[in-house]
C-alpha cells in the first residue's frame, strides 16, 4: 500500500519546487516573529491570545501548504498510468510523504512562536506533539482527497472548502491545549484517533469502490 | 482472438458537448490501428479513452477492456518536470527490473545519455518525447498509443520511432498512432478509423 518510489520522487519534487519550503515557512517564520511586537508592542502576550493566535497560525500554514502546489487531475491520471501505480497506492504514499514534509515544519513553527513570544501552552510535549500528529494526518488525507475526486477551478475554490474543516480540526485540538487534566486530555486524544480512523475508512473505501 | 478493448456506440465528450457520437471498435492484441481525422474530430479524446486516461463524460458508454499494459503518448507530458530524467526513468520503470546497462544503452540509442541529471522542465518538447519514447522501448508495454507521434520530432527522431514501431510489430505488440492524415509510420495496419466520417 505504502510504496518507497513514490515517497522518494514525492520528496524529491518537494525538494525541488521552490514554492513551498522555501516560501512559505520563511513566510510564517516573519509573520510569528512580527506578530508579537504588532500586537502588543513587546515579546510577550497573553496566554489566552497565545493559545487562539497559535491556532490560527497552524490553519493558516496548512492551508498555505495545501494550496501550495494543487492536482491536476488529467496531469496525474496520465501519470499514474504511465507508471502503472493505482491510485490507492498512491495516496496513501503521498499522504505519508506529507507528513514526513509538513510534521516537522509544523512541530518547528509552534516552537518558533512559542519562543519568540515567551507563552508555553499548558498540556504536556506527548499531548501537543499527539495532538499535531492528529491534526496533520486529517488535513492531509482531508485535502488529498478533495483534490482526488474535485477539480478545483482555482486555489480560492480549494481554500474555502479546505478551511472550514481545519478550522474544525483544530477546534478539536483547544482544549487539549488549554491544558484539561489528564483523563479529560486522554478522552480527547481518542476521540481524535477515532475521527482519524473513521476518515481513512471513508477515503479507503471510496478509493477503492471508485474505478 | 484476443480482445484489449471494445466498445459499441462509444460516446464521448466534455461536459454536455459531444466529441465522439456512437463509434464501434473493438481492438485486438498484436495488430496496429490508426487513427486520423481533421482538428476537433475527437482523435486525441479516442486515445486517451483507449489509454484509460480520459476524465470527460463517456455518457455510460459501455467500455471493456482488458488488463494489458496500455501506455500513452499524448500531446501533455507525462514525464515529471521537476525530477531529473534518471529520477523519471527509474520513477516510471519501478515494476520492470531493467539493468542499468540496457538502460544507458538505450538512452544512447536516443541520444539521451548525456543528459540523464538534468530536470525534464529544461529539455526542449522534441527531448521530452525522445525521452517518453525511450521509456516506452525500455516497458515494452502491450499496447503503445501515441497522438502525433511526428510532432516536435527530428528527422532522426522519427527514424528512432519507426524502428521502435517494426520491432514492436515484431515482437506481437500493438500500436495505435492518432494524426491528421495517414503517418506512414505503422507498417501493417489492421484497421484505420476515420473520424471525419
Amino acid at each position: 500500500m505504502i510504496k518507497k518510489y513514490i515517497i522518494k520522487k514525492e520528496m524529491n519534487v518537494e525538494f525541488r519546487n521552490n514554492t513551498s519550503l522555501f516560501l512559505i515557512t520563511p513566510t510564517m517564520c516573519v509573520l510569528i516573529i512580527v506578530f508579537p511586537i504588532l500586537s502588543e508592542n513587546r515579546f510577550r502576550i497573553d496566554n489566552d491570545l497565545f493559545l487562539i493566535v497559535e491556532l490560527l497560525f497552524l490553519i493558516m500554514f496548512t492551508t498555505l501548504f495545501s494550496i501550495r502546489n494543487p492536482l491536476n487531475e488529467q496531469q496525474l491520471i496520465k501519470e499514474l498510468n504511465f507508471a502503472s501505480i493505482n491510485k490507492t497506492d498512491y495516496f496513501y504514499s503521498k499522504t505519508i510523504s506529507e507528513l514526513v514534509i509538513f510534521y516537522p515544519q509544523v512541530m518547528a513553527l509552534l516552537i518558533l512562536f512559542s519562543g519568540f513570544t515567551n507563552t508555553s501552552l499548558n498540556s504536556s510535549l506527548i499531548y501537543i506533539c499527539l495532538s499535531v500528529l492528529f491534526f496533520c494526518v486529517n488535513a492531509i488525507m482531508v485535502n488529498l482527497f478533495l483534490q482526488f475526486f474535485t477539480s478545483f477551478n482555482s486555489r480560492f475554490v480549494q481554500f474555502t472548502l479546505i478551511v472550514p474543516i481545519y478550522i474544525g480540526f483544530a477546534i478539536l485540538i483547544a482544549p487539549l491545549w488549554l491544558g484539561v487534566n489528564q483523563e479529560i486530555s486522554s478522552i480527547y486524544l481518542v476521540m481524535y484517533l477515532g475521527i482519524t480512523l473513521v476518515i481513512y475508512a471513508f477515503t479507503n473505501f471510496y478509493l477503492r469502490s471508485t474505478k | 482472438m484476443s480482445l484489449f478493448f471494445r466498445s459499441k456506440n462509444l460516446t464521448l465528450g466534455y461536459g454536455n458537448q459531444l466529441v465522439i457520437r456512437n463509434l464501434n471498435i473493438s481492438l485486438e492484441l498484436s495488430k496496429n490501428y490508426e487513427i486520423t481525422g481533421r482538428n476537433g474530430s475527437g482523435k486525441t479524446t479516442l486515445i486517451m479513452c483507449i489509454s484509460n486516461n480520459f476524465i470527460g463524460n463517456d455518457f455510460n458508454s459501455n467500455i471493456e477492456r482488458n488488463s494489458n499494459s496500455v501506455m500513452e503518448i499524448g500531446s501533455i507530458p507525462s514525464l515529471i518536470p521537476k525530477l531529473s530524467l534518471i529520477d523519471n526513468i527509474e520513477y516510471f520503470l519501478h515494476k520492470e527490473n531493467i539493468d542499468k546497462k540496457n538502460i544507458l544503452n538505450i538512452l544512447k540509442k536516443y541520444e539521451l545519455d548525456s543528459f540523464l541529471d538534468d530536470q525534464i522542465e529544461d529539455f526542449s518538447s522534441g527531448m521530452v518525447k525522445r525521452s517518453e519514447i525511450a521509456i516506452a522501448d525500455l516497458k515494452n508495454p502491450d499496447v503503445l498509443c501515441i497522438d502525433e507521434p511526428k510532432v516536435y520530432l527530428d528527422e532522426n527522431g522519427i527514424g528512432l520511432l519507426n524502428d521502435l514501431l517494426k520491432k514492436r510489430s515484431t515482437e506481437g505488440n500493438s500500436s495505435i498512432l492518432s494524426s491528421q492524415e495517414n503517418s506512414s509510420l505503422l507498417t501493417s495496419i489492421e484497421r484505420s478509423i476515420n473520424l471525419n466520417d
